[in-house]
């Protein structure tokens, strides 16, 4: 199963994708989008194994540079890696073990590379922590016990301030400058109804959306009314296993999910009483596991289901 | 044939009229009724001009080479189509030192005409000069390359058709088109035109002969790329009606080659879809609209063909006048300068791939809604964390012995959480082998499980005592008290040995072949029979079976159990039988791809256990 991608920043054309067999035969791949030809083209020589199934892959948020032909590469899983793609070959760079006592570390759900501090990547692990790493220092900055229960995403707002989303079903937002609290932002209706995946508005900031176990909703959070929130999407027909906010929009979120679709969401200033209806839709055919809306690319979506990946114009 | 002075009357022609180019189409060499590119003349904007030689050259010579040099890199480029890994050969120009006429020029050597189709083809086919304004706006029917000529006019000559261009606008004016005829006529005929072939020219149709059989009317990069890309266990996802050009999907990257592409290439008037496949068995290429202009004759008559292909044509609706154009060029720059090809992937207009939502506009689009909701992004979560730490435990366990050394105790309790989950990691897996070793277990849980194995043991205790009893043995030998590792052992024993006095002498027994034994491990598997240890591990599609043999000891069992599962093989059944003071064993086991070990490596871990003592 093809599952896991990420298109690259520096090299807006890039993307990277991981297999996911629940066996020790994963690999990563990269592989280059040509807008002109509508084409992917592999790159046999940048792929590599990544024997655990990688859970997530992300490429240096920085900007273009022409001057750096080279590439970095982080991705989860066993541990957190930092990967150098070079032009003809990727390199392990570096390994990121949070365990002080042994050379295991509980595995990584998720990560997240701050956009803001490049230096900064956090990880989220099913020990029930988080751990914030000083990747030029290759040392922890912070691990914090983020929840009750397992951590499965974690994103970042600001330089120093993240959220994190748990099977204990609670939203936290934590601010480094302050480790001793953290904001329950919002609770799942049924109390421990695990809440997967988390995204942050990074156009504007007071949003983010999660999405729950089981549950065919997109939630809206408005991190100043905690608690409640300000918006529900419930046109999916099935349950929702993905979402990710516009890069070069405010209002817009594309959503997929098991009901073959990938919905794009314009969130209106006020919802109609009889909810919210998507702007846009895509079958694919098959369920939607993964989708990417990369700033290095906002005019196209990818998205991931079955073996496949496409990439959608929106 | 083209004549040698070709090149000379066009860049007269069109330097006396002071427009930007002139291109000869002439019968193809190779495929009578259809026109190629013959011979071109440049004459618009030079962006860069590079000059190998520092002499200066007056401009009528600096338009020959650059024409030139353009027909060069034109040839280049498209070896590289062809052969991708071969270093492109060596150009005076690069695609990045060339104009915006310089692309329309360069990608006019890409297209080919069927007489009546296209400007040129309607030149030849009605015997007169056409004259067009406006082209870039013009019907893609008439004319497609309409990109930045404005005006372009076509008229016959001997040879084919001469087409003439500007990006300016000149309104109509015959007579211009009578003196160049008139200076052609008069030029050309003092040759002989069949004295002189171009040798590059040869030498470069030989390269199409492969396809020209087959291929009526389709540009030629167009056609190299569709030939190319289209790699065995391609398949099309695209459903047809549905405007999906902008969905590209690799399918099966593990295999590195597999790649779905369509390609979608537009001609003068004929709009030909050629969907190749190496292997045309996996490929699926669907008809779109309007059959009346499929010009599709697939023979594939030459063997020799290096493309051995079967070309479906399918015909595609005329949908973006430019798309050739911007095809050709980022198919020619695919190899070259990434910035150029963003400039131009600006112009690239593009349709979005989603509709309009409608409330319950889906109904039509069904999903399997059977199974589990989130399933990979639940396997994601829930699942892989759990294989990690089975993983993690083995390699642990080795580490366990020093965790009583450590000085540093983690603040956060963390050690405390990872211990405890291994702990029970470790408790589920000695369930398991405990489940495996009992017979008639009812239920999967652990309590059930325990019940089982006490029953079982009871029922074997039972047993022995009678047994016991019937031999008349009422004084047991003091160290036959047996612990319950012990009690495992031998009572997993299906069949029940017969030999079942005490253990000691058992163990006696044994270390005397051990001593024999050692010297003879290696070549152990074809003693067959013998009292050394025999180990056959074979393996069927998806399923392992050990069967071994070896002296029995105390926790022998165990420890086999330990090897194999230390190998992560799962095992499904167990079963061993003890028999004069050997251990016969057989394991069923599911190969589940996870195992690390060759049949050969779990050989040698089991010979080590089983020589141990």
């Amino acid at each position: 199963m093809k599952n896991i991608y990420n298109l690259s920043p520096s090299h807006p054309h890039r993307l990277a994708l991981g297999s996911f067999i629940e066996e020790y035969t994963n690999r990563v791949h990269i592989l280059s989008f040509h807008p002109e030809t509508l084409s992917l083209s592999p790159h046999p020589s940048l792929s590599f194994d990544h024997p655990y199934p990688p859970t997530k892959l992300m490429f240096h948020p920085r900007k273009p540079s022409p001057s750096s032909s080279s590439d970095l590469l982080a991705t989860s899983g066993d541990y957190l890696r930092l990967w150098d793609v070079r032009e003809n070959s990727v390199e392990p760079l570096s390994l990121f073990n949070n365990s002080k006592t042994s050379e295991f570390c509980a595995p990584l759900t998720s990560f997240d590379w701050n956009d803001i501090d490049h230096n900064r990547i956090g990880t989220s692990s099913i020990d029930t922590t988080c751990t914030i790493w000083d990747i030029e220092r290759t040392v922890v900055e912070t691990q914090l016990i983020a929840h009750d229960k397992e951590v499965y995403d974690i994103a970042w707002g600001e330089a120093r301030v993240f959220a994190s989303v748990s099977a204990d079903g609670s939203v936290r937002i934590f601010d480094l400058r302050d480790k001793e609290h953290s904001t329950i932002i919002y609770e799942s209706p049924h109390p421990d109804t695990p809440l997967l995946r988390l995204a942050w508005n990074k156009q504007d900031l007071r949003y983010m959306a999660t999405i729950l176990m089981d549950s065919n909703k997109v939630v809206i959070l408005d991190i100043r009314s905690p608690t409640t929130p300000v918006a529900e999407l419930e046109r999916h027909r099935g349950s929702v296993n993905a979402i990710a906010w516009a890069p070069h929009s405010s209002t817009h979120i594309c959503s997929a999910g098991d009901d073959t679709q990938a919905l794009i969401w314009e969130l209106p200033t006020l919802a109609a009483p009889t909810g919210i209806d998507p702007m846009c839709m895509y079958s694919a055919g098959c369920e939607i596991n993964q989708l990417q809306w990369s700033a290095a690319q906002p005019d196209w979506i990818a998205i991931a289901f079955a073996n496949k990946v496409q990439l959608l114009k929106v | 044939m083209v004549p040698e002075n070709m090149k000379k009357q066009l860049a007269l022609a069109v330097r006396s009229i002071q427009w930007s180019y002139a291109i000869l189409w002439t019968d193809s060499t190779t495929q009578p009724g259809v026109l190629r590119w013959g011979e071109g003349y440049y004459n618009g904007d030079i962006k860069t001009r590079k000059t190998s030689q520092g002499v200066e050259l007056n401009s009528d010579q600096i338009g020959l080479q650059r024409s030139e040099q353009l027909r060069e890199l034109f040839k280049s480029l498209k070896t590289t189509e062809i052969t991708p890994q071969s270093k492109r050969p060596s150009a005076a120009l690069s695609p990045e030192d060339l104009t915006d006429a310089e692309w329309y020029y360069l990608v006019c050597m890409s297209f080919v005409f069927n007489i009546g189709q296209g400007l040129p083809g309607r030149a030849l086919a009605k015997g007169q000069s056409i004259w067009l304004n406006n082209a870039h706006s013009a019907d893609c029917k008439l004319f497609s390359r309409s990109l930045l000529a404005k005006t372009v006019v076509c008229f016959p000559v001997m040879e084919g058709v001469i087409e003439l261009g500007t990006t300016e606008h000149v309104s109509e004016d015959f007579s211009l088109i009578e003196r160049i005829k008139t200076s052609f006529l008069n030029n050309l005929h003092v040759n002989d035109p069949n004295k002189s072939a171009l040798k590059s020219r040869n030498q470069e149709d030989l390269a199409y002969v492969a396809f020209d059989d087959n291929v009526e009317s389709i540009p030629e990069i167009g056609y190299d790329i569709a030939s190319k890309t289209s790699p065995d266990g391609s398949s099309n996802a695209f459903q047809a009606n549905q405007p999906l050009d902008e969905t590209f999907m690799v399918e099966r990257i593990t295999s590195g080659t597999s790649q779905v592409q369509s390609w979608q290439v537009m001609d003068d008037e004929i709009s030909n879809c050629v969907h190749n496949s190496m292997n045309s068995s996996d490929c699926i290429s669907q008809t779109f609209a309007s059959p009346e202009n499929i010009a599709s004759a697939p023979k594939c008559n030459n063997p020799s063909d290096p493309f051995a292909h079967n070309p479906k044509m399918t015909v595609v609706d005329p949908r973006g006048d430019d798309w050739h154009y911007q095809r050709v060029l980022s198919d020619l720059l695919k190899t070259s300068d990434q910035l150029l090809m963003k400039m131009h992937s600006q112009k690239f207009h593009q349709e979005s791939s989603f509709v309009c939502w409608r409330p319950g506009g889906a109904t039509d689009c069904q999903w399997p809604r059977s199974g589990t909701s989130q399933k990979l992004l639940k396997k994601v979560l829930f699942e892989v964390p759990q294989m990690h730490l089975d993983g993690l435990h083995e390699s642990q366990e080795e580490n366990d012995y020093k965790e009583g050394m450590r000085l540093e105790t983690d603040e956060i309790g963390m050690n405390h959480v990872m211990s405890e989950r291994r702990r029970r990691a470790k408790l589920n897996e000695r369930f398991l082998t405990l489940r495996s070793m009992v017979p008639s277990i009812s239920k999967d849980d652990k309590v059930s499980i325990l019940d089982d194995a006490i029953e079982y043991l009871k029922k074997l205790e039972r047993r022995i005592k009678e047994l016991e009893v019937q031999r008349g043995m009422t004084n047991m030998e003091p160290g036959t008290r047996r612990s319950p590792q012990d009690m495992v052992e031998r009572t997993s024993d299906h069949y029940f040995s017969k030999n079942h006095n005490g253990k000691k002498s058992v163990a006696k027994k044994r270390k005397v072949c051990g001593v024999d034994e050692t010297g003879k491990e290696i070549n152990s598997d074809a003693l067959k029979g013998s009292y050394a240890n025999d180990i056959t591990v074979r393996t069927s599609d998806n399923e392992i079976v050990i069967e071994m043999k070896c002296p029995s000891r105390t926790g022998r069992l165990l420890e086999i159990m330990e090897a194999v599962n230390s190998l992560s093989i799962d095992f499904n059944s167990v079963q061993s039988t003890e028999a004069d003071g050997n251990l016969y064993l057989t394991i069923k086991s599911v190969f589940t791809g996870a195992t690390i070990g060759t049949t050969k490596r779990i050989k040698q871990a089991l010979q080590k256990v089983a020589s141990k003592f």
